[in-house]
């Protein structure tokens, strides 16, 4: 019961870095979604060492682990847009796939290349 | 039927379906078995067959929801974590996730502007490389529809799960640095998910690419949306 309550509470502050995020997009009127701007907070607040992993380090693993079930109610959206995919729609999905094969090369051949080119340069 | 018992029904019947679906794709780590596939696919079609629209399962789905907020702040934990690595490997990954991200927009938007779709598709289809959650809320700052947005990610997700090994062939990745940065890059968590399956390393490497690329996606988007759209 006391691991519940602690997760709990790790996702309340997860969800308060969240709530600062979504006031400062809209105070400053960034084009960052506020739970990007949320994230890098926490980053900082790592970094600096204010805040320690262990104050939310269960309810943030938790989830990370289940990452994929939030993004499910979503994706049953789907449901409303079959009718988008027969016909012309079918080359929505062709692009959607000749683009990410095209994100995934040249991006990872651009790492690649850059990363073996500095290996070569040290040894 | 009241909300509370419809909504509690919802989530209950999500959550079943994805903790029976978990340890089959341990089992078959097949793109098909990926939760978000499987459990996605299970749901609409028992929605369909008992003729239940999607705005009665969001009753309770919107319970679910709401954690994907915070999941993304979530993930400031395993930047920290992977920080050394980022460090070591700055340039490469910088300029390997900016050109990709750019890649991935760009592409997107100017084949669907050939063909001549509508500004709304459009929309939902430039935030489609980066993880759910950060593409809901990029398509919020876009004001484009976000259930096809969310449709579209998982389509780049799984697909690039897919294609993958045939793109490390035609690109020659043969590193675990090129691999994860292209996996993160063009198929955030679900490429993650694969490549963690395949290598620790390359896994990790991925994690960070899905992060950077989500942050420099959700400035690009809106960006060339505001340009060529």
């Amino acid at each position: 019961m006391v691991g519940v309550f602690r997760i709990i509470t790790h996702i309340f502050f997860l969800y308060a870095l969240l709530l600062i995020g979504n006031f400062l997009q809209e105070v400053f009127h960034l084009f960052i979604p506020g739970s990007v701007i949320g994230m890098l907070l926490l980053f900082l607040l790592l970094k600096m060492g204010i805040i320690k992993i262990k104050w939310m380090e269960e309810g943030t693993s938790l989830l990370l682990r289940h990452l994929t079930l939030f993004f499910i109610p979503v994706t049953i959206g789907f449901m409303e847009y079959l009718e988008l995919f027969k016909g012309k729609g079918i080359f929505l999905l062709l692009i959607t796939v000749i683009s990410t094969a095209l994100v995934m090369g040249v991006g990872g051949a651009v790492s690649e290349q850059l990363a073996h080119g500095k290996e070569t340069q040290h040894e | 039927m009241n909300e509370i018992a419809i909504g509690i029904i919802a989530i209950t019947v999500t959550i079943i379906i994805y903790s029976l679906i978990l340890p089959i794709h341990k089992k078959v780590q097949s793109p098909l078995t990926l939760p978000i596939v499987a459990v996605s696919a299970i749901m609409i079609l028992a929605l369909l067959l008992f003729d239940i629209p999607y705005e009665t399962y969001m009753i309770g789905g919107q319970w679910i929801e709401f954690l994907m907020g915070p999941a993304v702040v979530a993930l400031a934990l395993p930047l920290y974590r992977h920080y050394d690595m980022l460090k070591k490997y700055m340039k490469p990954i910088f300029a390997g996730v900016t050109i990709g991200a750019f890649v991935g927009v760009t592409t997107g938007l100017f084949m669907a502007k050939a063909l001549g779709f509508e500004r709304e598709l459009i929309l939902a289809l430039l935030p489609k490389s980066v993880t759910t959650p950060v593409a809901i809320s990029i398509g919020e700052t876009l004001e484009g529809p976000l259930s096809l947005t969310a449709v579209f990610v998982v389509i780049a997700g799984v697909s690039g799960a897919i294609i993958s090994p045939v793109i490390f062939k035609l690109f020659k990745l043969e590193r675990p640095i090129g691999r994860g940065i292209g996996m993160g890059s063009a198929s955030h968590a679900i490429g993650t998910a694969t490549s963690m399956d395949r290598d620790a390393l390359e896994g990790s490497i991925s994690s960070i690419a899905m992060i950077l690329s989500a942050i420099i996606v959700s400035i690009l988007a809106p960006l060339c949306a505001l340009l060529f759209l």
